[in-house]
């Protein structure tokens, strides 16, 4: 009697860590195996020709242009960026937040899928902050 | 009271976020941020043509106005934590003696003695914290402005201590839970970094005066560029006897009072 509750027990016990591992693994393939889509961007596209530089450029390298632009328009007093096609901005985050923010979660979709933290909320308003 | 504070900030960004709700779906128009717009100085400056420069008449500031330091600490969205440890100023009051500790104290008329005067940064010529700065987070701009870039500010607070006039704040918590009224048009600090009087430079690109001179009701402070000849304020200094706060210290600072 005693030997056949220690089996049950048992059974019962091998059952429930087979469910766990196939959990488990399931879970972890899948965040191996799937890629997850980028967010796309969800606010209507802006005229183009208003951009200071092109889109992939932009994607990849706007943490350095702004790094630029602070550096350059705070130091130097050189704040007008004329860009490629000649039109020319003022080298000022609200610049970029004039269009950009339309979608409130223009940052905040690429940071988080990127898990990078940058800090600039943390002193300038967010398009999230704005009413 | 730091309940209340938080209980605020909390209410105006969730305002933000139910903002947000409201522009994706078109009721309310995209961003309320400061339009930009190009600059008044189209061009890179050339360093060193341009000194700005601040007379104050204490003569016409009234004791019981601080209109100028109210409205300096508004648009800069200067944090107000009703504390005196951990005080945030860029503007302010102090007494005569204070201000002025190494001028001359016997006999002072006690009309003076009483008064109290009107401080703020100096933007000295030679200016003490950006040579203690070791990021040079805060630097001389080619205007004179001593400026801060508060990015790179580490909150060492070595400007602190090379400050004679004690111009320089430092946020031990985090300044937006004690700002109060905020604006939109200007950028908060954050938790870390020392703070102080810009002389407007964010005004002066758009070519406004500093917010203080506008604020004030006597017209007391005058602002202008010190190397142009012509401006009020050299004529101003032409035409009356001013002071520098501790100009012994060989700091040259761009602030002059008239006592």
């Amino acid at each position: 009697m005693e030997v056949m509750m220690t089996r049950s027990k048992l059974l019962w016990m091998i059952a429930g860590s087979a469910l766990l591992l196939l959990i488990l693994f399931s879970v972890f393939r899948k965040g191996e195996a799937e890629t997850v889509p980028a967010p796309a961007p969800r606010a209507v596209a802006v005229d183009s020709t208003k951009c200071i530089a092109p889109k992939e450029f932009m994607r990849a390298n706007h943490m350095r242009v702004l790094y630029e632009w602070r550096n350059s328009s705070v130091r130097e007093g050189n704040r007008v960026h004329v860009a490629s096609n000649g039109s020319r901005f003022e080298k000022s985050l609200n610049t970029c937040l004039g269009c950009h923010s339309n979608n409130r979660m223009f940052c905040f979709n690429c940071h988080s899928y990127a898990n990078v933290k940058p800090k600039c909320w943390n002193c300038h308003l967010s398009p999230m902050e704005t009413p | 009271m730091m309940n209340e504070q938080r209980r605020e900030f909390i209410k105006k960004t969730a305002l933000g976020v139910f903002a947000g709700f409201g522009v994706a779906s078109g009721l309310v128009p995209a961003f309320s941020l400061e339009k930009t717009v190009l600059p008044a100085w189209d061009e890179k400056p050339v360093p060193g043509k341009i000194r700005w420069g601040m007379l104050i008449d204490m003569r016409k500031c009234k004791e019981d106005c601080q209109q100028c330091a109210a409205v300096c600490h508004h648009v800069h969205n200067v944090p107000d934590f009703r504390n005196k440890k951990d005080e945030v100023k860029w503007m302010w009051k102090n007494p005569y003696q204070n201000v002025f500790p190494t001028a001359s104290q016997q006999f002072v008329s006690k009309e003076i003695k009483d008064r109290s005067c009107l401080a703020l940064c100096n933007h000295c010529a030679e200016s003490p914290c950006t040579k203690a700065c070791p990021t040079e987070a805060t630097f001389k701009r080619w205007d004179g402005i001593v400026a801060m870039d508060y990015h790179r500010c580490i909150g060492c607070r070595f400007c602190m201590a090379a400050c004679p006039y004690g111009s320089r704040s430092f946020n031990w918590q985090d300044p937006r839970m004690a700002i109060h009224d905020p604006v939109t048009t200007y950028p908060t600090r954050e938790q870390g970094v020392v703070e102080k009087c810009n002389f407007c430079s964010d005004r002066l690109v758009k070519g406004q005066r500093p917010a203080c001179t506008e604020a004030c009701p006597e017209q007391a402070l005058t602002f202008g560029d010190l190397n142009d000849p012509a401006s009020d304020i050299r004529q101003l200094l032409e035409t009356n006897a001013t002071m520098q706060r501790k100009p012994e210290l060989g700091t040259k600072p761009s602030v002059f009072y008239i006592i």
